[in-house]
């Protein structure tokens, strides 16, 4: 579904991300870990397409079309979600508004119906339910003086009503409350399936307890440097991410 | 003779044509004032960065051509658009002239009379005024009566047309509040017509002792259009106003909007939002005379700017000496969507009183990139996106117009206006 390959990019004129390979096949569940500063968010973005990043080589394929051609918003539509590590704050925009011109940019783009009203309110209620969310969220300004853990739960539910192809969640798991965590596991697991991928970048190991990787990753330096089962993040949570360095440069 | 004046003559002929009636000695004053002065320049710092010269250039070619009463053929379909639009009593004054019945939305306690039937000469403080009571062949006037609280909204509607040669009209309204009295108003400002054409309206308010007063003002003048308004508003002890302005449309724009605090315990609630793009020039100028205290003024404006155009805001509260107590705020927030853009933003303070609250906050600004990534990581494209943050910038303004039956229209024409504006950056 998804093909890195030898991806290098830049903010400004500092290199980011080093010749960064990676393969996501569709029904996986990958997990990306890594100190602060590995380049983690940086490739969470590139996907998503943000400009302030420029690709200088390599490639990204996704669903055997050059992923780098699209604009975000054509990105968006083809099944890629970005769950943000800092969702923006945007008042006066209202979420239930974001949401269904979200939905219906996607269901236009592929030649479906626009839901109305009534089946948007219906579908966006029965994920609320799902993630624990009083409906009047989707009155307010997104993510307008939302906590931490309703931002993430946000990001969720607009996970949840997109049905993405390719999820990236960008360090959801930070800054949660147990039951936030378990919220955002139970709408990451309620995705899973054979024709969908979830990246879950993350710098600790604790969401893995909730939602079961098939690879996790090991990024640092914008590269990287190892790849195994879920037994590395139990792995790098016991030795730190010295211990992958250290084994990497020897 | 200053740089901007009109023909002596073929002014003072349009003058003497007008219908004779109770104003006439009236305008000979007032013509005798305005030839005088002439139009402000920007020499003068309240119009530096307003230039008044296509106005003068519209009237001269008016009154070149004999000042003839102007028209336009849509404009029974303008004005029936807006009454469905908006379903409220309308008192309608199309090209300078008041139409109709004009007191059919007359009743218990609200009395609508033409001034000439008053005989209520206008005053004349500004160039401006002295134009306008000249060259005005009527006004209005409006009383609501002492402790009556009138429900309805009631509407103003100046509508001016200009189809085949240069326009010129005159509105005057004036409109008392009585002792307790309680009133809504929807102040509405249209033009159509392919020719240019120069409005000059005044409106003056005022609000006895306890009074209540809602005003939308709503500004949606042809492209080619220009308009000079002057409203003034005088507060007396324990009223109030809440009072918000929207201009949307014409070419070159400048409200005056003076409130002059009489009485303690009054409140100014005063706001508006402006949205201009290619050759648009708008400008709002707000002065709020403290000369009492108690008393409360709160100013809050909008700019939504695209395209090459100008908007200029200055917002002034002057506080008397003795008006302790004034509590005054101002605050003027500008999105530019466009680097061709120019905004003249001025705060101003001018206090001489010592128990003061006095505060304000002016920004300029672009739209948040973090939003519209974040709005197109989501599949909504850049135009959408761009239009769901502007519409969001001005919401605050919208959603606090104060007059209910106008909201939705509003909303309405707002979101038209934005529509056309981020179609026109994408382009």
């Amino acid at each position: 579904m998804l093909e890195i390959k030898d991806l290098k990019a830049s903010t400004g004129d500092t290199p980011i991300l080093n010749g960064l390979s990676l393969s996501v096949k569709a029904g996986e569940v990958h997990a990306i870990m890594g100190p602060n500063g590995s380049g983690k968010s940086t490739l969470a973005q590139v996907i998503a397409g943000h400009e302030d990043y420029v690709v200088t080589s390599g490639s990204v394929v996704y669903k055997g079309k050059d992923l780098l051609e699209l604009d975000p918003e054509e990105r968006a539509r083809e099944g890629i979600f970005l769950g943000f590590q800092y969702p923006v704050e945007i008042p006066g925009v209202n979420n239930a508004y974001l949401l269904k011109a979200a939905l219906n940019a996607k269901r236009k783009h592929h030649g479906q119906e626009e839901v109305d009203a009534f089946e948007f309110l219906k579908l966006a209620k029965e994920k609320m339910a799902m993630l624990g969310m009083d409906p009047k969220f989707l009155n307010r300004g997104v993510n307008e003086g939302f906590s931490g853990g309703e931002k993430k739960r946000n990001e969720i539910l607009q996970m949840a009503m997109l049905e993405p192809e390719l999820a990236i969640l960008d360090e959801t798991d930070s800054g949660l409350d147990i039951d936030a965590l378990k919220a955002v596991a139970q709408g990451v697991n309620a995705l899973r399936s054979p024709d969908r991928a979830i990246v879950l970048v993350t710098h600790y190991q604790r969401l893995l307890d909730y939602v079961e990787p098939d690879v996790v990753h090991v990024l640092s330096g914008g590269r990287i440097l190892r790849s195994g089962d879920k037994s590395l993040a139990l792995e790098l949570e016991e030795k730190g991410y010295d211990w992958v360095r250290e084994a990497a440069n020897a | 003779m200053t740089a901007l004046a009109l023909p002596d003559k073929a002014l003072a002929s349009a003058v003497r044509d007008l219908p004779d009636n109770a104003l006439a000695s009236n305008r000979e004053a007032a013509l005798a004032r305005f030839l005088e002065r002439g139009f402000p320049t920007t020499r003068l710092e309240d119009w530096k960065y307003t230039d008044l010269s296509a106005v003068a250039d519209i009237s001269q070619r008016w009154l070149e051509n004999g000042a003839p009463a102007p028209s336009a053929a849509a404009i029974d379909e303008r004005i029936a658009e807006i009454r469905s639009a908006i379903d409220i009593e309308w008192i309608v004054v199309r090209n300078g002239t008041i139409t109709g019945a004009h007191d059919a939305a007359a009743g218990e306690g609200l009395s609508i009379s033409t001034l000439s039937e008053v005989a209520h000469a206008p005053g004349f403080d500004h160039p401006l005024a002295d134009l306008n009571a000249a060259l005005l062949s009527d006004g209005l006037h409006i009383r609501v009566a002492a402790n009556t609280t009138h429900e309805r909204p009631l509407g103003l509607l100046v509508v001016d047309g200009a189809d085949s040669q240069p326009g010129v009209a005159q509105a005057r309204i004036k409109i008392e509040l009585e002792e307790g009295a309680q009133a809504q108003f929807v102040e509405y400002h249209t033009s159509i017509g392919d020719s240019d054409h120069y409005a000059n309206s005044v409106v003056e308010l005022s609000l006895a002792a306890g009074a209540v007063a809602d005003y939308v003002r709503i500004q949606g003048r042809d492209r080619n259009h220009t308009q000079t308004h002057r409203t003034a508003i005088q507060l007396e002890a324990s009223s109030t106003v809440r009072y918000s302005g929207f201009d949307l449309g014409g070419r070159l724009i400048r409200n005056d909007l003076d409130i002059d605090i009489a009485g303690k315990e009054a409140t100014a609630l005063v706001g508006g939002l402006y949205i201009a793009d290619d050759g648009q020039h708008i400008d709002n100028h707000i002065r709020i005379d403290h000369r009492v205290g108690p008393a409360r003024s709160v100013q809050e404006y909008r700019g939504i700017l695209a395209g090459r155009c100008r908007c200029v805001w200055n917002g002034k509260a002057l506080v008397q000496a003795g008006a302790d107590g004034t509590d005054a705020e101002q605050s003027n927030h500008n999105l530019l969507l466009s680097d061709r853009a120019e905004i003249d933003a001025k705060p101003e303070l001018e206090i001489y009183a010592d128990e003061v609250k006095c505060s304000h906050g002016t920004t300029v600004g672009q739209l948040d990139e973090a939003a519209l990534f974040y709005l197109r990581s989501r599949g909504l494209d850049r135009q959408e996106a761009t239009r769901a943050l502007t519409r969001a910038f001005g919401a605050s303004i919208v959603s606090h117009s104060p007059i209910a039956v106008a909201a939705e229209h509003l909303s309405e024409v707002v979101e038209r206006r934005l529509s056309r504006l981020t179609d026109g950056e994408r382009a």
